[in-house]
C-alpha cells in the first residue's frame, strides 16, 4: 500500500499534430463537461430567477410578484434560517475534528499489527457503507427514550437521559445527531488514515528511533507531517459531506426540537417540499451555494496547490 | 520487557474489541430488530436471547411484500445510474490522464467541487423541471439526475487507474501504427478494466445509497428501498422491525462490495485521490 501524489504520464507530442489530434482530448471530455453543465445550469438560473420573486406553489402554480431581493433579506433574516447555519458549521467543524481524532487513534491501534487485528480492520468499514438515511432509522432505535440501547445504557452508567429523549431534548439533540455521523465516518478515516500511515518509510521510523525519539514525537513530528496531504484531503471531503447533512436529520429529529438541529439542507427541504415557498428556498439555495463554493474555493486551492496534474 | 510487551498485546486486544463493539455492535443490533419477536423490539432492559424468526422479512417481501418492488426499483436506478455514467466518464478520465488537456486541474477541481454541492440545493428545481416535462416518478429522471454524483466520481476514480497503467504500451502501439481508438480500446481499456469494475462498483454503492433524489423524484411505485423505509414512519412503533428488514435488505448490497473490494475501498472512498 502506497499513498503517492497523481501524476499523469503525458502523452508523446506527435510530430504532425493532425486536427483529430488537437482537439481529440476536449471531445473525450466534452460529452460530461456538457452533460453536467446542463444538469446544473438549469437548477442554479432557475432558482436564482424564481428567487426575484413572490412564489408559493401552494398559492399559485406561478411566479406572483417581482419582489427583488426581499427573499434574501427575509431568508438572512429569519431566526430559523442563522440558527440553520450555526448548526450546520458547529456539525461541521466539531464532527469532523473529532472524526479526525478517533479515527487517528484507532488508526494507531491498527497499526499494531497483532494476529486477528485484520479482522478488525476489515469489519471496521461496515458503518461507511451504510445510506445515511439508514443510519437514522438505526440511531432512532438506538436513541428511543423507552426501550433504546444507547438510552439504557447511559441509564446503567448513571448518566442522566432527558425524559424526552436524548433527540427529544434541545440541549441534547445536536449531540445525538452529530454521535450518529461520528458512529458512521470515524472507521472511513481510521482506514484511510492506517493506510497512508502503513505507507511510511521504514528506515524513516527506525532513524528516529535510533534518534530515541518518543513515539508522540515521532507521530506529530515526522508521522503525520509525511501524511498531510491525505489528511488535509479526507478532512475536506468530510466536512463538505457534514456541511450538506441532510438525510440523517430528516430521520432523527426534522430540525427539531425547536430549531436545535436544523441544518442548512433540512431548511431547504422544509421550505420547498413540506412549504413549496419557492421563491424563498430559491433565495437560500442560492446562500448556500454561495458559501458552499467559498468553501470549497479555498479549501481545494489550499488542498491541490502543490499538486502536478 | 516481555512481560511488558504481553501486557501492550493484551492492551491492543482490549481496544480492537472495544472498536468492534461500538462500530459494529450496533448493526448487529439493528440486524438482531430484523429477527426478533415484535414485542421484544423496546424491552427494558433490552433482550440479548431471543428466539429468532423470519416473520419480518417475509413480510416485507412476500406477503404483502411491501419492500419487494423497492429492492427491484433501487436495483434498477442504482444500475441504470452507472451504466448511463459510463460512456461519459470513462472517455473523459482516458483523455484527462494521457493527454495534454489546458486547465486540466481546473476540470479536475471543478468535478471535485460538483461531489461536494448540496444536493439538496438542486432538489425543488429539478422537482419542478421533472413535473414540467412529464418525466415525474420514472427511472430515468432519478438516473439522469444521479448523473452529477456518478460522472465525476467515476472521472476521479477510473483516471487514478489509468495513470497508473504505463504509457510506454500505447507508445508502441502507436509506433506499430495504430490509431489513438485502437489504442484506447484495444490496449488501454482492457488493461484497467478491473479499474472499471472496481469504479463501478463504487458508483453504484454511491447510487444506491442516496436517498435525497428519490424523496422527490420517484412515485409509489418507482420508490426505492431507502424511501420505501422512510414510508414506515407513517404508521405506530410496530412497524419497527419491518423497518429494520428493509434496512439490512438495503446495506446488503453496499456491504459485500466493501467487503470484496476490500483493497480498493480507501481509494474508491477519496475519489482515487488517495491509494491505498
Amino acid at each position: 500500500m502506497s499513498v503517492q501524489t497523481v501524476l499523469a504520464p503525458q502523452a508523446e507530442k506527435p510530430v504532425r499534430p493532425s486536427f483529430v489530434r488537437r482537439y481529440l482530448p476536449y471531445l473525450l471530455i466534452a460529452p460530461s463537461v456538457i452533460m453536467l453543465l446542463s444538469l446544473i445550469a438549469y437548477p442554479l438560473l432557475f432558482a436564482l430567477r424564481s428567487s426575484l420573486y413572490f412564489w408559493n406553489l401552494q398559492i399559485a402554480p406561478q411566479p406572483l410578484t417581482f419582489v427583488g431581493l426581499a427573499n434574501y433579506v427575509q431568508a438572512l433574516n429569519a431566526f430559523d434560517f442563522r440558527d440553520a447555519l450555526v448548526n450546520t458549521l458547529v456539525l461541521s467543524v466539531t464532527g469532523t475534528a473529532i472524526e479526525f481524532a478517533f479515527g487517528l487513534a484507532i488508526a494507531l491501534l491498527l497499526l499494531k499489527a497483532l494476529p486477528g487485528m485484520n479482522v478488525v480492520r476489515a469489519l471496521l468499514i461496515l458503518p461507511t457503507t451504510i445510506a445515511p438515511i439508514v443510519v437514522g432509522f438505526l440511531f432512532r432505535y438506538l436513541y428511543d427514550p423507552g426501550g433504546g440501547l444507547i438510552t439504557w445504557l447511559l441509564r446503567v452508567f448513571g448518566a442522566p437521559v432527558p425524559p424526552m429523549g436524548l433527540l427529544g431534548s434541545p440541549t441534547t439533540a445536536l449531540a445525538a445527531v452529530l454521535f450518529a455521523d461520528v458512529w458512521q465516518w470515524t472507521p472511513f478515516f481510521a482506514i484511510v488514515l492506517y493506510a497512508s500511515l502503513l505507507s511510511v518509510p521504514d528506515e524513516i521510523i527506525e532513524a528516529a528511533r535510533l534518534d530515541r525519539a518518543s513515539p508522540l514525537t515521532m507521530l506529530i513530528r515526522i508521522k503525520l507531517p509525511l501524511i498531510r496531504r491525505t489528511a488535509v484531503i479526507i478532512a475536506m471531503l468530510r466536512f463538505m459531506q457534514l456541511f450538506n447533512t441532510f438525510d440523517t436529520v430528516l430521520v432523527l429529529t426534522r430540525g427539531g426540537p425547536g430549531t436545535s438541529t436544523r441544518t442548512l439542507g433540512y431548511s431547504l427541504y422544509e421550505q420547498g417540499l413540506i412549504n413549496f415557498n419557492i421563491g424563498l428556498v430559491s433565495a437560500m439555495t442560492w446562500i448556500t451555494v454561495l458559501i458552499v463554493n467559498i468553501i470549497v474555493a479555498l479549501y481545494v486551492s489550499f488542498a491541490f496547490r502543490n499538486e502536478e496534474w | 520487557m516481555l512481560r511488558q510487551k504481553a501486557f501492550f498485546s493484551a492492551l491492543t486486544y482490549v481496544g480492537g474489541l472495544l472498536v468492534l463493539a461500538i462500530f459494529i455492535g450496533p448493526i448487529v443490533w439493528f440486524i438482531a430488530l430484523a429477527i426478533r419477536p415484535a414485542e421484544t423490539a423496546f424491552a427494558m432492559p433490552p433482550q440479548f436471547t431471543f428466539q429468532p424468526g423470519l416473520d419480518a422479512f417475509r413480510h416485507i417481501l412476500v406477503n404483502p411484500g411491501t419492500n419487494a418492488p423497492q429492492l427491484v426499483n433501487s436495483l434498477i436506478v442504482a444500475i441504470g445510474a452507472v451504466a448511463l455514467n459510463l460512456p461519459f466518464s470513462v472517455p473523459a478520465a482516458y483523455a484527462l490522464s494521457r493527454f495534454k488537456v489546458r486547465g486540466k486541474k481546473n476540470i479536475m477541481l471543478w468535478y471535485l467541487g460538483l461531489l461536494m454541492a448540496p444536493p439538496i440545493a438542486f432538489l425543488i428545481p429539478y422537482f419542478i423541471l421533472i413535473t414540467r416535462v412529464g418525466l415525474q416518478g420514472t427511472y430515468f429522471s432519478m438516473v439522469l439526475v444521479l448523473q452529477t454524483i456518478t460522472i465525476p466520481f467515476s472521472v476521479w476514480l477510473m483516471k487514478s487507474f489509468i495513470d497508473e497503467v504505463p504509457s510506454e504500451l500505447e507508445e508502441a502501439a502507436r509506433v506499430d501504427g495504430a490509431r489513438w481508438y485502437t489504442v484506447m480500446w484495444r490496449i488501454t481499456l482492457p488493461i484497467v478494466r478491473p479499474g472499471i469494475i472496481v469504479t463501478s462498483m463504487f458508483a453504484f454503492v454511491f447510487a444506491w445509497n442516496n436517498a435525497a433524489f428519490p424523496l422527490v423524484l420517484s412515485s409509489r411505485s418507482t420508490a426505492t428501498l431507502p424511501i420505501g423505509t422512510l414510508g414506515y414512519f407513517a404508521t405506530s412503533g410496530v412497524t419497527w422491525n419491518f423497518i429494520a428488514a428493509a434496512a439490512v435488505l438495503a446495506m446488503i448490497p453496499p456491504m459485500i462490495i466493501f467487503l470484496v473490494f476490500d483493497r480498493y475501498v480507501v481509494r474508491g472512498l477519496t475519489f482515487g485521490s488517495v491509494k491505498g
